[in-house]
Parts: C-alpha cells; sequence; structure tokens
C-alpha cells in the first residue's frame, strides 16, 4: 500500500513533494500501524480516505500551482468555505454512469470497428442484432449499478476526508 | 479586521496546534479527539490545509532537536492566533444570540 501512496503522491507538483511528501509518509505510515488493529471495513474507509484525498489533494495542489491562483474555478466553494455550496449526491453516481457508458460505447465501437470487412469486399452483416441486444441489457444491468456504487463510495470517502469542508484561509481575512 | 467563517477542519487544526506545537501524524489524532471522531483528516487533506496556512501565515514550521524531516512540527503564529482568536469571539457571538432567540421562542 505504501508503494500506492507513494506512487499517488506523483500526481502532486514536484516543488509541492520535495517540502511534504516525506512527511505525509511518515504521517500515512503512522494512521496506518494504528488502522491495521482495525476491522477490515474500518481499513477499507481508511485507504478510500487516503485516496480520495491525495486525487483531490494533487489536483488543487497542480492547479494551484500552475495558475498560482488560491483555488479552483467554478467549485471553489465546493472545496473551500464552510457555508457550502453543495452539488446533489447524485452527481457523482450520474457521472460514473455517464462515465462507463462511455467506456463500454468506446469498447463496443472497437469490436464493430476490427470485424467491419475492407472497404474493397461487400458489407455483410457480422452478427444479428438480437444476438447482440441481450448481453448488451444485461451488461448494463450489473455494471451500471456497481458504476453507482463505486461513484457512491468515492463520495462517501470524500466526505470522510472532510475535503469538502477546507476554508481557503486566504480568504478567511479581508 | 473582518473574518470570514473558518471551515471546521482548519478550526480543528489551529485549535490543535493553539495548545503546542504539533507534528502532522499528533495533529490528526488530536483533531480526530477532539471532534469526537466525527472530524477524520486524509493526510492529502491535512498537508493541504498547512500548505495554505503556512502561505498565509496563520501556522509556521517549528525547529526541534533531532526533528526528522518526516516529523517537523508547525506551531500558530501571532496572526494564526488573533485569527482564532476572531473565529472563537464570532461564534461565541452566535452561541449568544441562538439561545437568546430559542428561549424568546420558548417563552
Amino acid at each position: 500500500m505504501l508503494n500506492a501512496y507513494q506512487l499517488l503522491l506523483r500526481l502532486y507538483p514536484a516543488t509541492y513533494r520535495a517540502e511534504f511528501g516525506e512527511e505525509m509518509i511518515a504521517v500515512f505510515e503512522g494512521v496506518r500501524a494504528d488502522c491495521d488493529r482495525k476491522s477490515f471495513a474500518a481499513r477499507a474507509v481508511f485507504y478510500f480516505r487516503e485516496i480520495a484525498g491525495l486525487v483531490s489533494g494533487a489536483f488543487r495542489e497542480n492547479f494551484h500551482f500552475r495558475s498560482n491562483a488560491p483555488d479552483v474555478p467554478f467549485f471553489p466553494r465546493r472545496f473551500t468555505m464552510r457555508n457550502e455550496f453543495r452539488f446533489p449526491k447524485s452527481t457523482p453516481i450520474l457521472m460514473a454512469i455517464i462515465l462507463a457508458g462511455v467506456i463500454i460505447a468506446i469498447r463496443k465501437g472497437e469490436v464493430i470497428a476490427t470485424s467491419l470487412p475492407p472497404f474493397s469486399q461487400p458489407v455483410t452483416p457480422v452478427h444479428s442484432a438480437h444476438s447482440y441486444l441481450l448481453p448488451g441489457v444485461i451488461e448494463g444491468f450489473i455494471f451500471f449499478p456497481l458504476a453507482g456504487l463505486v461513484g457512491w463510495v468515492i463520495l462517501f470517502a470524500m466526505r470522510r476526508s472532510g475535503v469538502h469542508r477546507l476554508t481557503d484561509v486566504a480568504s478567511g481575512s479581508k | 479586521m473582518e473574518s470570514s467563517p473558518l471551515s471546521e477542519p482548519v478550526l480543528l487544526i489551529l485549535m490543535s496546534l493553539a495548545g503546542q506545537p504539533r507534528h502532522g501524524y499528533s495533529i490528526l489524532k488530536d483533531v480526530e479527539r477532539m471532534s469526537n471522531g466525527r472530524v477524520v483528516l486524509s493526510t492529502g487533506t491535512l498537508y493541504g490545509a498547512i500548505r495554505r496556512l503556512l502561505e498565509d501565515d496563520w501556522i509556521e514550521r517549528f525547529e526541534e532537536r533531532e526533528t526528522s524531516r518526516g516529523r517537523q512540527a508547525y506551531r500558530l503564529t501571532s496572526h494564526g492566533r488573533r485569527n482564532l482568536q476572531l473565529e472563537v469571539d464570532r461564534m461565541k457571538h452566535l452561541t449568544r444570540l441562538a439561545t437568546l432567540r430559542a428561549a424568546t421562542k420558548e417563552s
């Protein structure tokens, strides 16, 4: 897990890593040692929280590093202020479902593209529509709820990490 | 100086550093203890806040003897302490007002 943590740390800007990287690893190791004595569920929540915190932190720090702006535009309040601009809980779930749909569409497109005959040959159907429809529907019923569940878990981990309540202290005084 | 409300995690981090200098692990544990386990920060969230607090001069690095890079301690600056006091005053005012309003409603 430490390797995965170090790998995710590479998402941060190099200057940030040089300044805080070793400290973050040391703190992560300490908290993980405490967590090893807890239940499987507690450990799972801990790992999700750490991953969500690292990924969202890397996004914020990269934005800050590149633009020198105090926070990410469009949804700064989501990450910074306590008086809480919130998007609905369903948003990440819908986003995950849309992403899953896009991935499936790309995969199916690739399958169709590889099975098409060359331009010089006449086009003939490669399979019937019926034989293709049923697996697609079953796939949708399994894959989309799973994608929704993943979205919910990410949301839960982000909420537990406290990242949505962070205040940018630069805006703390006027 | 007018002050905007702080988020709960940032307030808890400042409160944690108000008593004594602490390093990252100690801050995480203290925040969890103070909030009765309700606020559990990830390391990414904690160091995002620390970076901003350092930049805005609310906290500073505290030189300890025989401190490795992995156990860097932080403490409040006078600027940070003043801002923490402003937040506490704001919350006191709100609490007093809420108590008064609630009592008025009941009577």
